[in-house]
């Protein structure tokens, strides 16, 4: 069965942290990055993100993340470099464009910026299950109903796809063109959308019921199947992170 | 004693000018199958969303008449507080699985969730209602790889795992090919055999003719009649109102067996053989 998460089931102390403790993280690292824009102590939080990400033995697959994340990349080096207005230092020159080293530092700093980014929310979404996450998230006060629709997007597209690939083999079946030049397969996409479009919505309409008929519409407090997990240590990591975004901003004050 | 109680039960979609339930007035016992035969358009489908509750609370629209579930007034309660006393399994097998739980056992435990049952009596029933549809050794399964067959039954399950007094299947075997068909049949004769008070929609009249104790014929949302399955399939006129009876009770009209002292034929193969080797 295909779900739309990028989650790693696998064995390790980083996936059996809480997941708001990750979450949490996710926050205080990419406000760390704002708080000290120092290319060395950035370089450093990434070190800690990329040391999780071996800790949780999924540094691997997030490496395709991090790949893509290239382009963006390259485009901050060129553009900061070449154009930073505060460029003045230049390192070297391409015929008439001048690359600057004022716009290296600010590109470093951005880059490391973006780097940690990925980083971090590969922590969290690679060693970290959906289910795990909302149901965690949904104990701690929010809405099931927000809840029930981020789990059941990431199981329900995958069908959609399904779907559409069923209506198209129909449609093929009856002679449509569906590949093919640009052109044949834009003129095949208008008439697969009419039947995936009603489709959806009257799966979406009888599904609504289907909730409703099993009480998801009830004010009673919501119980939970699974058992409360327990994480060692949540409070003294969580505590850890916030003691040190808040050593980070009493640094920038004071230094 | 009537489980449910309809009472000059009027309605109209908010987008359609005539009325979709027409009048309607009758009662089903505790215990009792309950049959709804008619074309389609004939109110149907409609008449299991008013007796749920779905009408009026999710479906607006023009309403009248009194529904009572237990004692409930459908109207004046919300749909979660009737849930308890009436569940509904429909169709389409696929949208009714909720699409939020990665295993049939967790699928079953979502109503159950809703309901703020203690963990306990969630495993207790998860498991009671997974035996009793057959489906317990696909607990750990994701309920979009089951087939057709096995995910209406576990449709089923959820439902009845929250233990409402009534049943209503409307149309619960027509997109299912004939093994799963026969799955549910088996399903909805045991729990006829058990005594749950069951209300079935179904364009399969032999299986009606099997599992109904009395059978409710509707043509364009008016009640034409309500009455056991051999007064329903015996009616001369009955092809006017766009159901056809069962083949044994075509074949039993050609044939001319019929019931001693009476107008009226077989509905099942059962009742054809005896009325046959009685001759």
């Amino acid at each position: 069965m295909n779900t739309m998460t990028l989650y790693v089931e696998k064995d390790s102390p980083v996936h059996r942290l809480d997941p708001l403790v990750k979450l949490l993280y996710v926050f205080a690292s990419i406000a760390l990055t704002y708080i000290l824009p120092e290319p060395l102590f950035i370089a450093g939080v990434l070190f800690v993100t990329l040391l999780l990400l071996v800790i949780g033995k999924v540094f691997r697959n997030s490496l395709p993340i991090l790949t893509l994340s290239m382009f963006l990349i390259f485009s901050l080096v060129i553009v900061q470099g070449f154009f930073h207005p505060d460029n003045v230092t230049e390192l070297f020159s391409i015929g008439p464009l001048v690359f600057y080293e004022e716009g290296l530092y600010v590109a470093l700093v951005l880059v490391l910026r973006v780097l940690v980014m990925i980083g971090s929310f590969s922590v969290l979404i690679l060693t970290t299950s959906p289910d795990e996450m909302v149901e965690r998230l949904i104990k701690k006060g929010m809405s099931p109903r927000i809840g029930h629709v981020i789990l059941s997007v990431l199981q329900l597209i995958p069908q959609m796809r399904a779907t559409t690939s069923k209506i198209t083999d129909a449609q093929r079946s009856r002679g449509m063109e569906t590949e093919g030049s640009m052109l044949t397969r834009i003129k095949a996409f208008f008439p697969l959308m009419g039947p995936v479009v009603l489709n959806s919505l009257n799966e979406t309409k009888e599904r609504s019921i289907a909730l409703e008929m099993r009480g998801f519409g009830s004010s009673t407090k919501k119980t939970f199947l699974n058992e409360e997990k327990q994480y060692p240590y949540n409070k003294l990591l969580a505590g850890i992170i916030i003691a040190i975004v808040i050593l980070g901003i009493v640094w920038r004050v004071m230094v | 004693m009537s489980i449910i109680e309809v009472e000059n039960l009027k309605y109209r979609y908010p987008d359609l000018t005539d009325l979709v339930l027409d009048d309607l007035s009758f009662s089903v016992e505790k215990g009792e199958c309950l049959g709804i035969v008619g074309e389609n358009t004939a109110g149907k489908s409609t008449l299991c969303y008013a007796l749920a509750g779905l009408i009026p609370h999710f479906y607006k629209g023009a309403y009248g008449g009194k529904v009572t579930v237990n004692g409930l007034v459908v109207r004046e309660h919300e749909i979660a507080e009737i849930v308890e006393n009436i569940g509904l399994v429909f169709e389409n097998p696929f949208s009714q699985m909720t699409g939020a739980k990665k295993t049939v056992y967790e699928e079953v435990a979502f109503g159950l969730e809703n309901l703020g049952l203690d963990r306990k009596e969630m495993h207790r029933r998860i498991e009671q209602y997974l035996k009793l549809l057959d489906v317990f050794g696909l607990k750990d399964k994701n309920p979009f790889d089951l087939s057709g067959g096995q995910m209406q039954r576990v449709a089923i399950a959820s439902v009845l795992a929250m233990e409402p007094d009534v049943l209503i299947l409307d149309e619960p075997t027509s997109q299912l090919d004939p093994q799963g068909s026969r799955e549910v049949f088996e399903v909805i004769e045991q729990l006829t055999e058990k005594g749950m008070t069951i209300i079935l929609v179904e364009h399969k009249m032999e299986q009606i003719a099997q599992y109904a104790d009395r059978v409710l014929l509707l043509h364009q949302g008016r009640q034409v009649a309500l009455d056991t399955p051999e007064k329903i399939f015996s009616r001369p006129d009955l092809k006017g109102f766009g159901v056809t009876p069962p083949v044994v009770t075509n074949i039993s009209k050609a044939l001319n067996v019929r019931y001693p002292d009476s107008e009226l034929f077989p509905v099942t193969i059962e009742a054809f053989k005896r009325l046959e080797e009685a001759k």
